[in-house]
């Protein structure tokens, strides 16, 4: 549990800021990953309801993204360095995020971003009595935007699971992301310690992965999918085995081969235009003093 | 596949009701911006304020949101002004992370802070604590969205 209250970035030892970068680079790569790839859906969505809704979410997640990685520039970082000028092997997002979608297939959308959007807020839960402050301080306006992501993947979760094709569709995009959304709870590594000792969130990894897997199973199978044995991976947990996990993490810098070409996408215009820095008005106004 | 919503809401069956939500009177899921409390100090309007940062809030007011008709001080995106040696630091927040219009609207309060007699320059501060609700809207600012057309 946070015990004591971190200070303002120039005041942390070397041990506090790498914890905090490696926290807070999880959450922006997730959000914006995330966001680039939902916009995929754009103009493409069955309904222009979803359509319109799946947009808003991914402005939403670009949004959250820009708070964290507002909190990265605290240490030094540029938004340049941070999205368009970082090695792909420096990313440090979930790789369910990166893949692309099944194409045209609805139900992929779906599945993901009810797996995401679960996971996400049994996360941000751990972090809104982070001892550092500068997360503390902005999680629950992130968590209140959040609600209705799962509304919507829920209900169309219910909708596509009413009849024989939309279940079909449903079960291969669960077979296919679940082994993926589970990196989202893999680790980066002996930092993780520190980021549970210093109480930068107060659920370790494995508890939330449990807690994630409690939850999104018994809902999945609630609507009639098969989820084939989703215990807790070998790698984690010696008593189940049926699920790999796969060899792309993520957290360790490790991608699939589809990150490079999304990286490439959104990074385009940048590069295109000789751009060394992206353009600001004005001073941040988040930058710390 | 039942993929596309019913046009007309009396077709609609039990099922679509439920997806819908719209027996919780919920038929658009959206972000519930009703549900925070105001803090006690919240919103905050320069009331009682004097000098100097009289004059910076007077000149936030004079400030609009991008979308509505509404100075941003009613739509309780300011929580605080403090002036010092001629420098004033102004606290404020967004209704929205997501908000396109950030760096525009940001500029424009440092600009018109910064544009006061007897003020030299201007920071803005950009709080997230405590999250932006409906609640902090001054009655002022709820009388200004409701000419607008929202239900407030």
């Amino acid at each position: 549990m946070a015990t004591a209250t971190l200070g303002n970035p120039p005041d942390l030892s070397d041990r506090e800021r790498a914890a905090i970068e490696a926290l807070l680079f999880r959450l922006a790569d997730d959000e914006f990953v995330a966001a680039e790839r939902y916009t995929d859906w754009q103009v493409r969505s069955p309904t222009l309801e979803s359509d319109l809704a799946l947009s808003n979410i991914a402005q939403d997640e670009l949004g959250h993204a820009r708070l964290w990685y507002d909190l990265l520039e605290d240490f030094e970082h540029t938004e340049s360095a941070l999205i368009y000028e970082r090695a792909a092997g420096e990313w440090r997002h979930n790789t369910m995020s990166e893949l692309p979608f099944g194409e045209g297939d609805w139900a992929d959308a779906v599945v993901r971003t009810y797996l995401y959007d679960t996971a996400e807020a049994i996360r941000l839960e751990a972090l809104v009595e982070s001892a550092y402050p500068r997360i503390r301080d902005r999680v629950e306006k992130v968590i209140r935007e959040e609600d209705y992501h799962r509304q919507h993947a829920e209900s169309w979760l219910s909708r596509l699971a009413s009849d024989e094709e939309g279940q079909q569709r449903l079960q291969s995009a669960v077979d296919r992301l679940l082994p993926y959304g589970l990196t989202i709870f893999a680790p980066m590594g002996d930092v993780e310690a520190d980021i549970d000792d210093l109480g930068l969130r107060t659920e370790t990894l494995e508890s939330m992965r449990e807690t994630w897997l409690d939850t999104v199973v018994p809902h999945l199978e609630g609507l009639g999918l098969h989820v084939e044995d989703a215990q807790l991976p070998e790698q984690y947990d010696v008593h189940h085995e049926a699920m790999e996990l796969p060899d792309e993490l993520g957290r360790d810098g490790t991608h699939t081969d589809s990150w490079d070409e999304l990286l490439e996408e959104f990074t385009f215009a940048y590069r295109d235009l000789g751009r060394t820095t992206t353009t600001e008005i004005m001073a941040d106004p988040d930058d710390v003093e | 596949m039942s993929s596309e919503i019913p046009p007309d809401p009396k077709g609609l069956d039990e099922f679509d009701r439920e997806v819908l939500g719209l027996d919780d009177g919920l038929a658009c899921p959206y972000p519930d911006y009703s549900d925070g409390s105001a803090e006690a100090s919240l919103p905050a309007t320069g009331k009682g304020a004097e000098g100097l940062e009289r004059a910076v809030w007077d000149a936030l007011y004079a400030v609009e949101d991008p979308e509505m008709p509404i100075s941003i001080v009613d739509l309780g995106l300011i929580y605080g002004v403090t002036v010092e040696n001629g420098h004033a630091t102004v606290d404020m927040t967004l209704t929205y992370t997501g908000c396109p219009a950030r760096e525009m609207l940001l500029d424009e309060v440092e600009t018109a802070a910064a544009a006061v007699d007897g003020i030299d320059d201007a920071d803005v501060r950009l709080v997230w604590s405590p999250p932006w609700s409906i609640e902090m809207v001054t009655e002022a600012g709820k009388d200004s969205l409701r000419e607008f057309g929202l239900s407030v």
